[in-house]
C-alpha cells in the first residue's frame, strides 16, 4: 500500500446514486505515482460511474477525491484536465465530422495566438503528436467519421496522453485494438514518468501484463483491492461474481456429414471484400478472425445488406438474395439478422425501454387491429431475455440507462426474437464482463441447436476457438483460410491473421 | 432491529428503483403543466373578476384545439428528430381553400373536405421526399414549402379575405352535442387517436426509434424513407385541417392566419417533455402544454395591453417555461449518455 500523502489518486468513501440507483457507494481507491492500477468488475458493478466521476462529468454524492494530496473535485472534463487528469473513454468522446486534429486540440483550437486558430500550424503540431506516439499514419486533415474503430480508439487514448496527465483513466482501451503491443509501450513510457494510469479491461491476461494491483468492484461497491502477482484468475473472477464462475466448457459436435448449407456467398466483390465465398450450414457455428481493416467489416456488412455488392452472389436457403438494406436480409424467407459492433450508435434505441428495443422488429405480431397490446408486448419480450440471461426488471428500464452488457443483452434479445434464423454478430462480447460473455455464448449455442445459422466475428481468438466449430481468416480483404478441429489454435491462427500462412504451417507441424 | 445496516441500504435501493419504473419524468411534467394551467385560471379571477369562467375555460379550449391539432403533425416530425416549419402555409392552405371551395353551405363538404386535407398530406409528402430522398435538411425543406404553399395560397385569393365558412365546421366549432360543447368532444377523441397511434401503434413506435438513431433504426429493419414520408404527410394533413377549424370557428379565411401557429406547435411539444431532438415525448405531454400555452395567451389577451406587450410577455413565458422543463429533464437523466446520443448524421435511406 503506497503512503496516503504519495498517493497520486486518493478516493474515500465516494457514493453515487442516479435517483434511486444506487452506482457507486463508499468506494475506496488509491493510485500511487507511476503505477498502473487495474479496476474490475462485471457490467454494471459501478466502472462507468467511477471513470465519470474522475474525469469530471458527474459528481459525487459523498466522499472526498484527492489528487497529489489536494482536494480533488471537477465539475467538467475541462476541469480535470486543468487538475491533470484525462480519460479516453470507452465509448470514444471524438466528434465525428471533425478532423483528426481538431479533435487532438479540442476545444483549446479555438483560442489559439491573436484569438485565431492556424489550421497549418494546428496540423504541424498535430502531426508531431501522432509521430511521437506511434500513429503518424492517419492524415491530420481527415475526418474521424472516416477512419476505422481501431484508429478513432488509438486517437483518443492519444489524445488522452498527450495531456501529460499525472493521472490517466483507460476505460477498455483494447475493445477494438488488434495491436495492444503499441498501447502497452506507450502505458509503460508513462509509468517511467510518474503517471498514475487506472486501466479498466476485461481481459486478465492484458491486467496482468501491465498492472501491479487490481481493485475489484462488485455491485457498486469496493470489494477489495490485491496484488495480481498473488491472486489467480478463479481468485479474481469469484471476487468480481461473489461466487465462483462456471466455466463452460466446449463439446465439439460430432457430425455425420456436412450440414445443409443455408447461407452461400460466391465470389462477393465489394469495397474491401475481394472474390469473398463462404457458406455457413445449418445448425452452424462459423468463427471468422481477422485483424483490425481486414474487410471483415465490410464483409458483414454486405451480407446484412447494408451496402451493395458490385459482383457476386448471397444465397440464402438456395434463393438469390438482392439486399438494397437491412430490412431486405431481415425479410427475406429464413431472414437474416446482424447485430453490429457500436451499440450505442446502431444498436440501441436509448429513450425506449428495454423491452420496447427488444420486440421493435415485431411489434405487428403482438397488435390486433393495428394496435399494439402492452401487455403482450411484455410477455414476448421477455422469452428473448431469458434466453440472454437479461434479468426481467430491466425490461421497463430505459435501455440507455443500463450497463453496456445488458444493453449487448438486449440486442442480442432483438435478432433472436426477429426469426431470423440467421445471424450475423460482429464483436457481439465487445466490452462487456465475463458472465455476460458466458451468456451470449450460451444463446448463440442454443440459437444453433434449434437449428439456425451464426457467423460470428470476433477480435479475441480464444473466443471464436471455444465458440466456433470452423473459423475462417480474413487478410487483406479475402478469405485466406478454412480451419475446423484441432488446427484451431491460437499460435497457428495468429499466423494466418498476420499474413503468414507458410509460418503458420511451420508453427502447426 | 432485524436489518443489519449492512443490508438495509442496499433492500431500500431495490425499493426505490421500482419505484423509479413507475413515475417517469413525463408524467411529472405533464402534472406540473395542467397545476400551473389550473393556477393560472384561478389566479386570473384575482386580476379581473370576468375571468377564470366557464366561458373562458371554453374559449380557451376552442383556441387551444387548432394548436393541438397542428401540434400534433408537429409532434410526430419532432419525434422524429425532425422538424416542420411548413405549418403556416398548410394551416393556410387548408383554411383558404375551405373558405373558397365549401363556402357557406355544405353541400360539396363531404368531396372537399377530404380532398383539402389529402392536398395537406400532398405537401407534407413532399416536404418528407425532399428530407429523405434529396437530404435538404428539414427546415429548411419545409421552411421553402411554407413559403411555396402560401404564395400559392396567396395568388388563388389575389390577397383578399375570404368571408364564408361551411356551416359543419361552424357547427362543430361552436355547437354542443347533449349539452356537451363540440369542441370538448373534438379535443377529447383527437386527444385519444393521436395517443394511440404515437404510443400503440407500429408505426408510432418507429418514429420513436427513427428518432433516437436513424443508423440503429435502419439496422433493426425500420423502413425508414416510407416512416419519414408518412411522418411528414401526417403533419400536412393536421396542418390543413387545423387551418379548416379555425375557418369554420373565425367564419373565414384570411392571409397569413397560420403564421401565429408555427412557434406554439414547437413550443407545446418541448413544454410537453420531448427532446427536440427526437426519440422522446408524449401526446398526452403535448396535449398539456397546448392547455398551458392557450390559457396563457387568453390571459394575457384579458389584460388589454397593446399586440407588442403581449407577445413579449407570451414569448418571455414560453422560453421560461421551456428553460424549467429542460433543467427538470437534464437532472432526471446521466449527461454523458445525451453527449454520445446524436453521434450518428442524417438518415440513409
Amino acid at each position: 500500500m503506497p503512503d496516503a500523502t504519495a498517493a497520486t489518486l486518493q478516493m474515500q468513501g465516494i457514493s453515487k446514486s442516479y435517483g434511486a440507483t444506487v452506482a457507486l457507494e463508499n468506494v475506496t481507491l488509491t493510485i500511487g505515482p507511476g503505477e498502473v492500477q487495474a479496476l474490475l468488475g462485471e457490467n454494471g458493478a459501478g466502472k462507468s460511474t467511477l471513470v465519470k466521476i474522475l474525469s469530471g462529468v458527474v459528481r459525487p454524492d459523498s466522499g472526498t477525491l484527492r489528487l497529489n494530496g489536494e482536494v480533488y473535485a471537477p465539475g467538467s472534463i475541462l476541469q480535470a484536465r486543468r487538475s491533470g487528469v484525462t480519460t479516453a473513454f470507452q465509448e470514444l468522446s471524438l466528434v465525428q465530422n471533425l478532423s483528426v486534429a481538431q479533435n487532438l486540440f479540442l476545444p483549446s483550437a479555438l483560442k489559439g495566438i491573436a484569438g485565431l486558430s492556424s489550421t497549418k500550424a494546428m496540423h504541424a503540431a498535430a502531426r508531431d503528436i501522432l509521430e511521437r506516439y506511434g500513429i503518424g499514419h492517419l492524415g491530420v486533415a481527415t475526418q474521424v467519421s472516416e477512419l476505422a474503430l481501431a484508429e478513432r480508439q488509438r486517437l483518443e487514448i492519444v489524445r488522452a496522453m498527450q495531456f501529460k496527465p499525472s493521472l490517466l483513466v483507460l476505460d477498455e482501451p483494447t475493445a477494438a485494438l488488434a495491436d495492444v503491443q503499441w498501447l502497452f509501450r506507450l502505458v509503460r513510457e508513462l509509468q517511467v514518468q510518474g503517471t498514475a494510469i487506472l486501466y479498466i479491461s476485461h481481459r486478465l491476461a492484458e491486467i496482468r501484463e501491465l498492472a501491479q494491483r487490481a481493485t475489484i468492484l462488485r455491485s457498486g461497491r469496493s470489494v477489495s483491492t490485491v496484488d495480481l502477482g498473488a491472486a489467480s484468475d478463479g481468485d479474481i473472477f469469484e471476487m468480481m461474481a461473489g461466487h465462483g464462475v462456471v466455466r463452460s466448457t466446449v463439446v465439439p459436435l460430432k457430425r455425420a456429414s456436412r450440414p445443409r448449407p443455408v447461407l452461400v456467398v460466391n465470389d462477393l466483390e465489394g469495397c474491401n471484400v475481394k472474390g469473398v465465398s463462404l457458406t455457413v450450414g445449418e445448425g452452424e457455428i462459423v468463427g471468422m478472425a481477422g485483424l483490425e481493416g481486414q474487410g471483415q467489416r465490410e464483409l458483414f456488412r454486405l451480407l446484412a445488406g447494408d451496402g451493395q455488392p458490385k459482383a457476386g452472389q448471397i444465397l440464402l436457403n438456395g434463393k438469390l438474395l438482392r439486399l438494397t438494406c437491412p430490412r431486405d436480409a431481415l425479410r427475406a424467407p429464413g431472414g437474416i439478422a446482424f447485430v453490429p459492433e457500436e451499440r450505442k450508435v446502431e444498436g440501441i434505441f436509448a429513450s425506449l425501454s428495454s423491452a420496447n428495443n427488444i420486440t421493435l422488429p415485431v411489434l405487428d405480431r403482438l397488435s390486433t387491429v393495428g394496435l399494439v397490446s402492452p401487455h403482450r408486448e411484455a410477455r414476448a419480450a421477455k422469452a428473448p431475455a431469458k434466453e440472454v440471461d437479461l434479468s426481467d426488471r430491466y425490461l421497463n428500464f430505459r435501455i440507455g440507462n443500463l450497463s453496456g452488457g445488458n444493453q449487448q443483452k438486449a440486442i442480442i434479445a432483438r435478432a433472436l426474437l426477429s426469426g431470423a434464423k440467421t445471424l450475423l454478430l460482429f464483436d457481439p462480447t465487445r466490452g462487456v464482463d465475463v458472465a455476460t460473455k458466458e451468456a451470449i455464448y450460451h444463446a448463440i449455442r442454443r440459437h444453433a441447436a434449434n437449428g439456425g445459422s451464426v457467423l460470428v466475428y470476433s477480435s479475441e481468438l480464444p473466443e471464436l476457438i471455444a465458440l466456433s466449430e470452423r473459423c475462417l481468416v480474413m487478410y487483406g480483404s479475402r478469405i485466406v483460410a478454412d480451419v475446423a478441429g484441432s488446427d484451431m489454435r491460437e499460435s497457428y491462427l495468429v499466423g494466418l491473421l498476420t499474413g503468414n500462412a507458410q509460418v503458420a504451417d511451420a508453427v502447426s507441424h | 432491529m432485524n436489518a443489519s445496516p449492512e443490508t438495509l441500504p442496499s433492500a431500500l435501493a431495490v425499493v426505490d428503483q421500482r419505484a423509479a419504473a413507475k413515475t417517469n419524468p413525463e408524467t411529472v411534467t405533464a402534472i406540473m403543466l395542467l397545476l400551473a394551467t389550473v393556477l393560472l385560471i384561478f389566479g386570473s379571477k384575482l386580476i379581473s373578476p370576468a375571468l377564470g369562467s366557464w366561458e373562458q375555460v371554453l374559449t380557451i379550449l376552442t383556441l387551444g384545439s387548432f394548436l393541438l391539432v397542428a401540434a400534433f403533425g408537429q409532434g410526430l416530425v419532432i419525434l422524429t428528430g425532425g422538424l416542420d416549419l411548413s405549418v403556416p402555409g398548410t394551416f393556410m392552405l387548408g383554411g383558404v381553400l375551405s373558405a373558397a371551395w365549401i363556402g357557406s353551405g355544405d353541400v360539396h363538404l363531404w368531396f372537399f373536405l377530404p380532398t383539402i386535407l389529402l392536398l395537406g398530406g400532398v405537401v407534407g409528402a413532399a416536404n418528407g421526399l425532399g428530407v429523405v430522398l434529396l437530404k435538404v435538411p428539414p427546415f429548411i425543406m419545409t421552411m421553402g414549402m411554407s413559403i411555396i404553399v402560401g404564395s400559392i395560397a396567396l395568388g388563388y385569393t389575389g390577397g383578399s379575405t375570404l368571408g364564408a365558412a361551411p356551416t359543419l365546421l361552424k357547427a362543430l366549432m361552436k355547437g354542443d352535442t347533449l349539452g356537451v360543447p363540440n369542441i370538448v368532444l373534438l379535443i377529447l377523441v383527437f386527444s385519444i387517436a393521436g395517443w394511440l397511434l404515437q404510443s400503440r401503434t407500429h408505426f408510432g413506435r418507429n418514429l420513436y426509434a427513427v428518432g433516437c438513431s436513424p443508423a440503429a433504426a435502419r439496422i433493426a429493419g425500420i423502413p425508414i424513407t416510407r416512416t419519414l414520408v408518412l411522418v411528414y404527410a401526417l403533419s400536412g394533413i393536421a396542418s390543413a385541417f387545423a387551418g379548416a377549424l379555425l375557418t369554420g370557428y373565425s367564419n373565414g379565411a384570411t392571409l397569413r392566419m397560420g403564421d401565429a401557429y408555427l412557434l406554439p406547435t414547437v413550443a407545446a411539444v418541448i413544454l410537453g417533455g420531448a427532446s427536440i431532438l427526437g426519440g422522446s415525448g408524449s401526446f398526452i405531454n403535448t396535449l398539456c402544454g397546448v392547455l398551458f400555452l392557450s390559457t396563457v395567451e387568453s390571459v394575457i389577451a384579458a389584460t388589454g395591453l397593446d399586440q407588442g406587450w403581449r407577445l413579449i410577455i407570451s414569448g418571455t413565458i414560453i422560453v421560461l417555461a421551456i428553460l424549467i422543463q429542460q433543467a427538470q429533464a437534464s437532472g432526471a437523466r446521466p449527461g454523458l449518455s445525451r453527449l454520445f446520443k446524436r453521434s450518428s448524421g442524417q438518415p440513409k435511406s
